[in-house]
C-alpha cells in the first residue's frame, strides 16, 4: 500500500505544508496498517479479514486558534486535492471559534526514522501453522500480523517515522469444564518451535485446571498476581490515575499520594520507559517524551504524565505526554521474589494469572473492582490445590502497591498491546508479579 | 462511484460477493471552564468486500476506491476464504445472506451541512457558564458530537440497501472539589439519539447544566452510601447500563457459541435455556427493536441485509430469543434477530445489540417510593464491571438518595451496588410506568477480535429491586 511508504508521506506532507501561510501552522500524524486478522474459535477460522487502511490527523493553527481534522490517506495524487479542500474549510471554520489560551504550537524536535522490519512474513503460512498446531485443543482468540506505521511531520520541519512488522496470537485454551488458560505468542521474528512451545506450555497449564473448582468465600486472602494480572492493574491506573490534567480537574485518583497524605510501598517503582522499544516516543503533536520518566519511585510520586496543553493551562512543566495522559510504555521495577518461591511465599491463599473488566469503584480512594479470570488457583501450604470459581475483588491501589504489598518478583514479563479499536495498537508494558496480603474479595 | 457496476467488474469466482461502502463524517466540539477546548472533524470512507467460497466467508477492506485496488482486495479475500475453508468452523450457504432491497433515513432534520461553528461555540460556552455557580466547581465541561453515516450494500444475490443515519449528543460534566473531596455529576452521556442540531434545546440544556452543578456541590457534603442490603430504586439512566451489561451481552449468540471467549467472554446462558430459563421476575419484558423512531440504533436492515424487526428477547421473565445473526442462528438452530453489525467498513459484522429495551410496567414513581421502607435511589452510571460469563456485576452511580418510610431523604455519595444477573432480575419488585420511561443511547459498546466499538440504544422505566447489596466509597 502506497500510504505505508515514508517518501510518499513526506512528499504529500510537503505539498500540503507549502499551502499554509505565515500565520498558520500544521501538524500531520499518520496511522497506517496492512493487517490480517483471523478470528479463531474451537481452533477453527470463524472470520478472516485483510485490511489496508491509512488516515492522517491534521492539527491546524491560525493565529491563536486551532482545530483538528482527520482524512483518509491513500498515498496518491487525489489526496492533495482533498486535503487542500479541507484546509480551505478549516480556514472558514476557524474564523468563528475563540482563541485557545493554552495553545500548543508545533516545535522542531528533530528527525527520526525507526523501521523495525523483520523478514517478510507469510501470513497464510503462519495461520495454517497455528491452526494445524492447535488442531487437538479448543482454542479461541485472534491471530494478527502485518505492518504498522505511525508518523508525524509538521510545518517547522520535524519528521518522525515509526514502522514495525509484527504478529500476535492472542489466545486461550479450554477444557471440557470450560476452565481456561490464557496466553500470547507475539513478536517480530516468527519461529515455529516457539509457537509450539507456547502452545505446549498452555496445554500443561490447562491440565492443572482439570481438578474440581473450589468456591472461595468472600473475604481477604494472601494473593499472588502474575505479571499479566498486574498489567491489567496498570491499564486501569493509566485511565486517569497518572494524568496531571485529570488530577487538576478533580477527577484523578492519586490526590492523596500527590499531597503526601498517603504513600505507596517503598518496594514499588513505576516508570514510563521507552527503552522497552514497543511504542514511538513521539506523541500526537510530534513531541518526544523523555526516554525514562519516573512516575513513582520507591513509593513516592515523582511525576504525573503531563501534556503540553495541560502544562500551559496549569502552569506546570510538560513531559510531552499524549493528549490522554495515559501510560504508553509502563515498566514496573522488579523485587526479590523468585519464581520457585512464589507458591511457598503464598503459603495458603490465591494464585491469580489474570484479571478481567477492571474499573474504578471509587477514584478518590484509588479503589478498583474487577474479576479473576483464567488460570486462578487455591494454594495451600505452598502447593496448588485446585482452580477457583471466579471472584470479584474491590481493593485500593494504596493497598495493592502500598501497605499490603509483600514483594514483587525478581523477573518480569513484557506484555505487548493487542488492542485493535479503529487501528492495531502499538506499545506494551513490562511488569513483575506481585504478592499481596489480605487482598479483598467481595463477591 | 456506482457500487453495482463495481460489483460486476470484480470478476472472481465465488459463491457470493457483497460490497459494503461506508462513509462516515463526524464533528465534535468541547468547551471547559468557558475556554474553547477544540473543534474536530473526521471523514472515514472505505469499502468492505465479502466473499463466500466453499461455504466460508472472508473479508477484504480498503479505503481506496481504485478499481485495481478493490479487485486486489477481493482476490485476497477469496484466497483467504479458500484457505480458511480448510479450517472451517461452520459451512454456510447463501441462506445466511438474504436478498433485501430498501432504504432508510434517520429522522434527524438538521445534519452536518447545518453546522455553524459560532452557534455551537456560543451554546457550549453558555452551558459551561451555567455551571459556574460556585468556586468549588473546578471543572465545567460541555461537549457535543454529531455523526452522519451513509452505508450502501450491494451483493450478487441482488441485495441493494442504502441507509443514512445522523446521530448526535451533548454531554455535560460538573466536578466540584474542596478539602472534603471531589464529586462529579454528568448529563447526556447515555442519551445519544438519531437526531440532529434541531434537538439541542438551549433552555433545557441550561437547566440540566445548572442542576448537575448544584448536585455536584450537594454531594460534597453527603455521607457515603451505607453498606447494607436494602431496596434499590434505579433511574432509567442507570437501567440502560444494567440492561446493556446483564441482558444485552449475555444474550449475544456469538458469546454463547464461544467465539468471544478470549476477549469479552462467554455467557451464563446456555442454548437449552431459550424458551425455559426464568431470567427475571414476571414483570420483565425485553425487546430487540431497531424500528423505534429516532432511537440510537434503529435501522432498516443490519450489515448483511437482514431486515430489522421487533422481537421479544424476554417475555414475562422467561428467556425467548438471543441476539444473533443468521450465521449464529444456523449454528445453534435457534431464532435470533437482525443484529449482524460492524463498526465500520474496516471490520467484519458480528453479533451485536441494537436497541434493547425494557418495556414499561404499571407503577408510578410515587407508588414505588411509597412501597419502600428502607432503600436507596441511584441514578447516572459512574462505574461498571461484570464477569466474563455476565454473572457477578458491580455498578456505581453518581447520585444516591436514601428512601425511608416511603420518602426520599438523605443524600448519599459514591453509591455502588453488586449482584448476580439472574437472581438480581428475579428481585425486580416493581416496574415503572410510561411516565418514568426514558429512551437512551450509548456510543461506546466494545467487543470482538479484532476490536469493534458500536452504538446501541436502550430504553427503560425506573425499576425497583428488593434486598440488594449496596455500599459506598472510601477505604
Amino acid at each position: 500500500m502506497e500510504a505505508m511508504n515514508s517518501s510518499n508521506f513526506e512528499i504529500f506532507s510537503k505539498k500540503i505544508l507549502n499551502e499554509i501561510t505565515s500565520d498558520e501552522a500544521l501538524t500531520l500524524t499518520l496511522s497506517a496498517e496492512e493487517t490480517l486478522f483471523a478470528r479463531i474459535s474451537k481452533a477453527k477460522v470463524r472470520q478472516m479479514t485483510n485490511l489496508n487502511q491509512a488516515f492522517i490527523d491534521y492539527k491546524f493553527i491560525k493565529g491563536n486558534k486551532t482545530l483538528t481534522y482527520t482524512l483518509p490517506f491513500l498515498g496518491v495524487e487525489d489526496d492533495i486535492l482533498k486535503a487542500v479542500k479541507k484546509l480551505s474549510i478549516a480556514r472558514e471554520w476557524i474564523k468563528s471559534i475563540p482563541e485557545d489560551p493554552y495553545l500548543v504550537r508545533p516545535e522542531f524536535y528533530g528527525v527520526t526514522k525507526d523501521e523495525n522490519l523483520s523478514e517478510p512474513l507469510n501470513s497464510n503460512d503462519m495461520l495454517s501453522l497455528v491452526l494445524d498446531s492447535a488442531s487437538k485443543v479448543d482454542l479461541a482468540g485472534v491471530f494478527s500480523t502485518g505492518d504498522i506505521v505511525r508518523a508525524t511531520i509538521n510545518s517547522v520541519g520535524q519528521f518522525h517515522w515509526f514502522k514495525t512488522r509484527n504478529f500476535y496470537l492472542d489466545y486461550s485454551l479450554y477444557n471440557e469444564k470450560q476452565k481456561a488458560v490464557k496466553s500470547l505468542y507475539a513478536g517480530s521474528h516468527w519461529e515455529a518451535s516457539a509457537l509450539q512451545a507456547n502452545l505446549t506450555e498452555s496445554e500443561y497449564k490447562l491440565s492443572l485446571m482439570n481438578r474440581a473448582s473450589k468456591k472461595i468465600e468472600r473475604g481477604s486472602y494472601r494473593t499472588y498476581l502474575a505479571p499479566s494480572a498486574v498489567a491489567e492493574l496498570l491499564g486501569t491506573l493509566s485511565w486517569g490515575g497518572v494524568s496531571m490534567g485529570e488530577h487538576q480537574r478533580g477527577n484523578g485518583s492519586l490526590r492523596d499520594l500527590w499531597e503526601k497524605k498517603k504513600s505507596l510501598s517503598t518496594k514499588f517503582t513505576l516508570n514510563e520507559d521507552f527503552n522497552l522499544g514497543m511504542s514511538p516516543r513521539f506523541n500526537e503533536s510530534g513531541e518526544v517524551a523523555p526516554i525514562v520518566l519516573p512516575l513513582v519511585e520507591n513509593g513516592e510520586l515523582k511525576n504525573f504524565l503531563t501534556s503540553t496543553r495541560t502544562a500551559n493551562e496549569y502552569k506546570v512543566n510538560s513531559n510531552f505526554a499524549s493528549d490522554w495522559e495515559s501510560m504508553r510504555s509502563p515498566v514496573v521495577s522488579n523485587g526479590n521474589l523468585s519464581k520457585e518461591n512464589i507458591y511457598k511465599e503464598i503459603g495458603t491463599g490465591l494464585y491469580l494469572s489474570d484479571l478481567h473488566y477492571l474499573n474504578w469503584s471509587d477514584r478518590e480512594s484509588a479503589r478498583i473492582t474487577g474479576m479473576t479470570r483464567y488460570a486462578c488457583f487455591w494454594v495451600e501450604n505452598g502447593e496448588i490445590v485446585c482452580p477457583i470459581e471466579d471472584l470479584r475483588f474491590d481493593e485500593s491501589y494504596y493497598s495493592l502497591f502500598g501497605d499490603k504489598l509483600v514483594d514483587l518478583t525478581n523477573f518480569s514479563e513484557i506484555i505487548p498491546q493487542t488492542g485493535s479499536y479503529e487501528r492495531r495498537d502499538v506499545g506494551g508494558s513490562q511488569t513483575p508479579g506481585i504478592l499481596v496480603n489480605d487482598f479483598k474479595f467481595t463477591l | 462511484m456506482n457500487l453495482k457496476k463495481l460489483l460486476d467488474l470484480i470478476n472472481i469466482e465465488a459463491d457470493f460477493i457483497s460490497l459494503r461502502e461506508i462513509k462516515s463524517q463526524t464533528i465534535s466540539m468541547s468547551v471547559r471552564n468557558e475556554v474553547f477546548e477544540g473543534l474536530g472533524s473526521s471523514l472515514d470512507h472505505g469499502l468492505m468486500v465479502e466473499v463466500m467460497v466453499n461455504g466460508q466467508i472472508a473479508y477484504g477492506a480498503t479505503n481506496s476506491f481504485d478499481l485495481s485496488e478493490i479487485k486486489k482486495v477481493a482476490i485476497i479475500a477469496r484466497d483467504s476464504a479458500i484457505l480458511a475453508s480448510r479450517y472451517c468452523l461452520t459451512k454456510f450457504n447463501q441462506s445466511v445472506r438474504p436478498q433485501t432491497v430498501g432504504e432508510y433515513s434517520s429522522p434527524a432534520k438538521s445534519g452536518l451541512d447545518q453546522f455553524n461553528p459560532k452557534d455551537m461555540t456560543d451554546l457550549l460556552m453558555s452551558l459551561s457558564s451555567a455551571m459556574k455557580i460556585h468556586d468549588h466547581l473546578i471543572s465545567r465541561s460541555c461537549a457535543f458530537s454529531i455523526a452522519e453515516t451513509e452505508s450502501h450494500l450491494v451483493a450478487t444475490n441482488g441485495s441493494d440497501i442504502r441507509q443514512k443515519i445522523i446521530r448526535s449528543s451533548i454531554g455535560l460534566s460538573a466536578t466540584a472539589s474542596c478539602e472534603k473531596g471531589s464529586q462529579r455529576r454528568t448529563f447526556g452521556d447515555a442519551l445519544s439519539a438519531q437526531s440532529g442540531f434541531e434537538s439541542f434545546d438551549r433552555q433545557k440544556l441550561s437547566k440540566e447544566a445548572q442542576r448537575i452543578a448544584n448536585e455536584a456541590l450537594q454531594l460534597l457534603d453527603a455521607e457515603d452510601c451505607p453498606t447494607e442490603a436494602m431496596d434499590l430504586l434505579l433511574a432509567p439512566d442507570q437501567m440502560f447500563l444494567q440492561i446493556h451489561e446483564s441482558i444485552g451481552h449475555p444474550l449475544e449468540l456469538d458469546r454463547i457459541l464461544g467465539d468471544e471467549r478470549n476477549y469479552a467472554g462467554w455467557s451464563f446462558v446456555k442454548p437449552a435455556d431459550f424458551g425455559s430459563l426464568r431470567y427475571g421476575s414476571e414483570l420483565m419484558n425485553v425487546t430487540f427493536d431497531p424500528t423505534v423512531l429516532g432511537q440510537n440504533a434503529s435501522y432498516f436492515a443490519d450489515d448483511i441485509g437482514s431486515l430489522a424487526t421487533r422481537e421479544y428477547l424476554i417475555r414475562n421473565g422467561i428467556l425467548e430469543r438471543g441476539l444473533g445473526s443468521l450465521e449464529s442462528q444456523k449454528r445453534l438452530n435457534l431464532p435470533g434477530v437482525s443484529s449482524q453489525r460492524a463498526t465500520s467498513w474496516n471490520r467484519a459484522p458480528i453479533d451485536r445489540m441494537a436497541n434493547v429495551n425494557l418495556e414499561p410496567g404499571h407503577s408510578s414513581f410515587e407508588d414505588m417510593l411509597a412501597s419502600i421502607e428502607r432503600g436507596v435511589y441511584m441514578k447516572t452510571t459512574r462505574s461498571w464491571s461484570i464477569d466474563d460469563y455476565r454473572n457477578k456485576f458491580q455498578f456505581g452511580c453518581e447520585w444516591g438518595q436514601l428512601i425511608e418510610n416511603g420518602k426520599l431523604t438523605k443524600l448519599v455519595k459514591n453509591p455502588n451496588y453488586r449482584g448476580i444477573t439472574a437472581p438480581f432480575w428475579n428481585q425486580l419488585k416493581m416496574l415503572g410506568d410510561k411516565s418514568t420511561y426514558e429512551i437512551g443511547g450509548l456510543t461506546n459498546c466494545g467487543k470482538g477480535e479484532p476490536n469493534q466499538v458500536i452504538f446501541v440504544g436502550h430504553a427503560s422505566p425506573a425499576c425497583l429491586f428488593s434486598h440488594i447489596e449496596v455500599f459506598g466509597g472510601g477505604k
